[in-house]
């Protein structure tokens, strides 16, 4: 075991004493070369999580266990053990990537800092015509990259990524899934916070769903897929933004922008394909695609129960 | 790992990530003390011997304040807005390590400005300088004191509160501290309040290992510059410890 979160609980108080509970009796576990997803919409704790787990700010309540050490008695420990990449851009000013991947190595790794190690991160990532520039002129993405570096260069028993693939391109996310893999086959454990299910579904070994500062649901993803695992799915390009009426067969429907999702028993899938035929034809959805039901559809369909109940 | 190969990596970490900066700043140093030594003879327009050391010691200290009051907060300011600073606390070092090394950076980027503007004052002017070897201690408390004095704030103020405060420290400084001008010039009131101020002390400290022969620092001083110096590093150490 190398992280166990008990009955966390953090509430910060604003202005006029308003009170905002960011996690709510948090409890979960994370094993040794794990990949464990946290996953979320904005502000449903998972960075409040992330900062107790540092040792950053101290939980209102429950405790932190990393490798069986109190974190909020020794934090100075817990920082020394996980490395962390910022959700926002770490600003590297005048430092060139391999300036500051290297100063974060040996200042975590101190003389087992290995070079080769820096050149073989930079070289998967195909991160080598920016090297050698200085961080005030890279892109967002190269900076992101760079950032990951310096979480990953000297990794120690804990990696915490916070939405590591912002800003990075498709190609490179890639090499970047790669790379995080590979961390784990030498026992380090990393907790990949991100809001992107998709990807997380690809890359996790496990995951937990926050949803304003409560588990909704933990497990694997086949586990967490499984309370709506019955279900197909049926994604669509509508031609247009407008709205359109919702076909009676879907059990629950999700629109962003001009991308529609619906959630269907089995038996429904052939009146669905007829009814996607005829909205083809007459010009209103562009493409539309049938599959499983996916963790992006669990973890809709579980958030959205939630909000409905309240 | 050893504090000093972790402050060494941090040094040079703040170091690289603002030398562009560092160099620019080095420079406007530079030229701001010799700024204030020639510049204030064209405000007072025949002035004696006595005026010109006043400006000629005062100098060096307005370039502390500048650094660590001015400046240095305007830097933090940014470091706060940028998320820099939260990064800087999931560092696996002390904390009080990074403020040393950032201390020893601002030190750096003073010591340019003071000798040449020092040099050139001598050159033109010969004011009566008469260094002592406490100009080494001096400078490093009068450093200490404006560096931490200015973290102290920057850290626990919002950064728009600390860019307006450090406004008005510069014009305060320069016009209305006994700095390049004797104390009993001001009204009784703000006399009063700059033997409680660090600035005061700062002026005294430096004029006494400057020119030794021609002015004294009280024991006074060195206590209010040793409790301000305090008071700042203690309150930027306890908001970077802060959870």
């Amino acid at each position: 075991m190398i992280l166990e979160v008990n009955g966390v609980t953090k509430v910060f108080t604003g202005k006029g004493k308003n009170k905002m509970i960011a996690n709510d009796h948090l409890s979960l576990r994370i094993n040794e070369g794990e990949i464990f997803g946290l996953l979320g919409q904005n502000g449903a704790g998972k960075t409040t999580l992330v900062n107790q787990i540092l040792g950053l700010i101290t939980p209102d309540q429950g405790d932190i266990h990393l490798l069986g050490e109190s974190v909020c008695r020794s934090p100075a420990r817990a920082r020394s053990l996980c490395s962390v990449q910022p959700q926002s851009q770490v600003p590297l000013g005048f430092l060139t990537p391999k300036q500051a991947v290297s100063l974060i190595g040996k200042m975590r790794a101190g003389k087992k800092f290995d070079p080769k190690r820096m050149e073989m991160l930079f070289e998967a990532l195909d991160m080598g015509e920016w090297v050698n520039k200085e961080g005030e002129k890279l892109s967002g993405g190269a900076r992101r990259l760079a950032a990951f570096c310096m979480a990953v260069i000297a990794p120690g028993k804990l990696v915490i990524l916070d939405e590591p693939t912002n800003d990075v391109d498709p190609v490179r996310r890639r090499y970047l899934w790669q790379v995080i893999r590979s961390l784990t086959k030498d026992g380090t454990s990393v907790i990949l916070v991100t809001h992107n299910v998709l990807e997380a579904e690809k890359a996790v070994d496990r995951l937990a769903i926050i949803h304003k500062g409560k588990i909704l649901t933990q497990g694997t993803p086949s586990e967490v897929k499984s309370s709506v695992s019955n279900q197909m799915r049926m994604e669509l390009s509508l031609a247009s933004e407008s709205n359109m009426e919702i076909p009676n067969w879907a059990l629950s429907s999700h629109k962003n922008g001009s991308r529609c999702i619906f959630a269907m028993d089995p038996q429904e899938v052939s009146a669905a394909i007829d009814w996607a035929k005829r909205q083809v034809n007459n010009g209103l959805i562009m493409d539309y695609a049938l599959s499983p039901a996916t963790i992006e559809d669990a973890y809709i369909e579980i958030t959205s129960r939630k909000v409905g109940q309240e | 790992m050893n504090p000093l190969s972790h402050y060494k990596y941090v040094f040079q970490l703040q170091f690289l990530r603002n030398a562009g900066f560092l160099v620019f700043m080095t420079l406007i140093q530079i030229l701001i003390s010799i700024g204030i030594v020639i510049g204030f003879t064209y405000l007072i327009p025949s002035p004696d011997t006595a005026t010109i050391l006043f400006l000629a010691t005062g100098a060096p200290t307005i370039i502390l304040i500048f650094t660590g009051l001015v400046i240095l907060p305007q830097q933090v300011g940014t470091a706060k807005t940028e998320g820099y600073m939260e990064f800087m606390r999931t560092w696996p070092v002390n904390r009080a390590l990074i403020l040393g090394a950032d201390t020893t950076i601002w030190l750096i980027i003073t010591i340019p400005g003071i000798v040449v503007s020092s040099f050139v004052a001598h050159l033109m002017f010969s004011p009566g300088y008469d260094i002592s070897w406490t100009v080494i201690p001096a400078l490093l408390m009068i450093a200490l004191t404006s560096i931490g004095v200015g973290y102290g704030f920057s850290y626990l103020l919002s950064p728009t509160t600390s860019l307006a405060f450090s406004q008005v420290i510069v014009f305060g400084a320069l016009m209305f501290s006994p700095v390049n001008f004797p104390m009993d010039r001001l009204p009784e009131w703000l006399q009063t309040l700059h033997e409680i101020l660090p600035i005061y002390s700062m002026a005294e400290v430096m004029r006494a290992s400057l020119a030794a022969s021609t002015f004294e620092a009280t024991a006074g001083n060195y206590i209010n510059l040793f409790i301000w110096c305090i008071l700042g590093y203690g309150g930027a150490i306890f908001i970077l410890n802060k959870k």
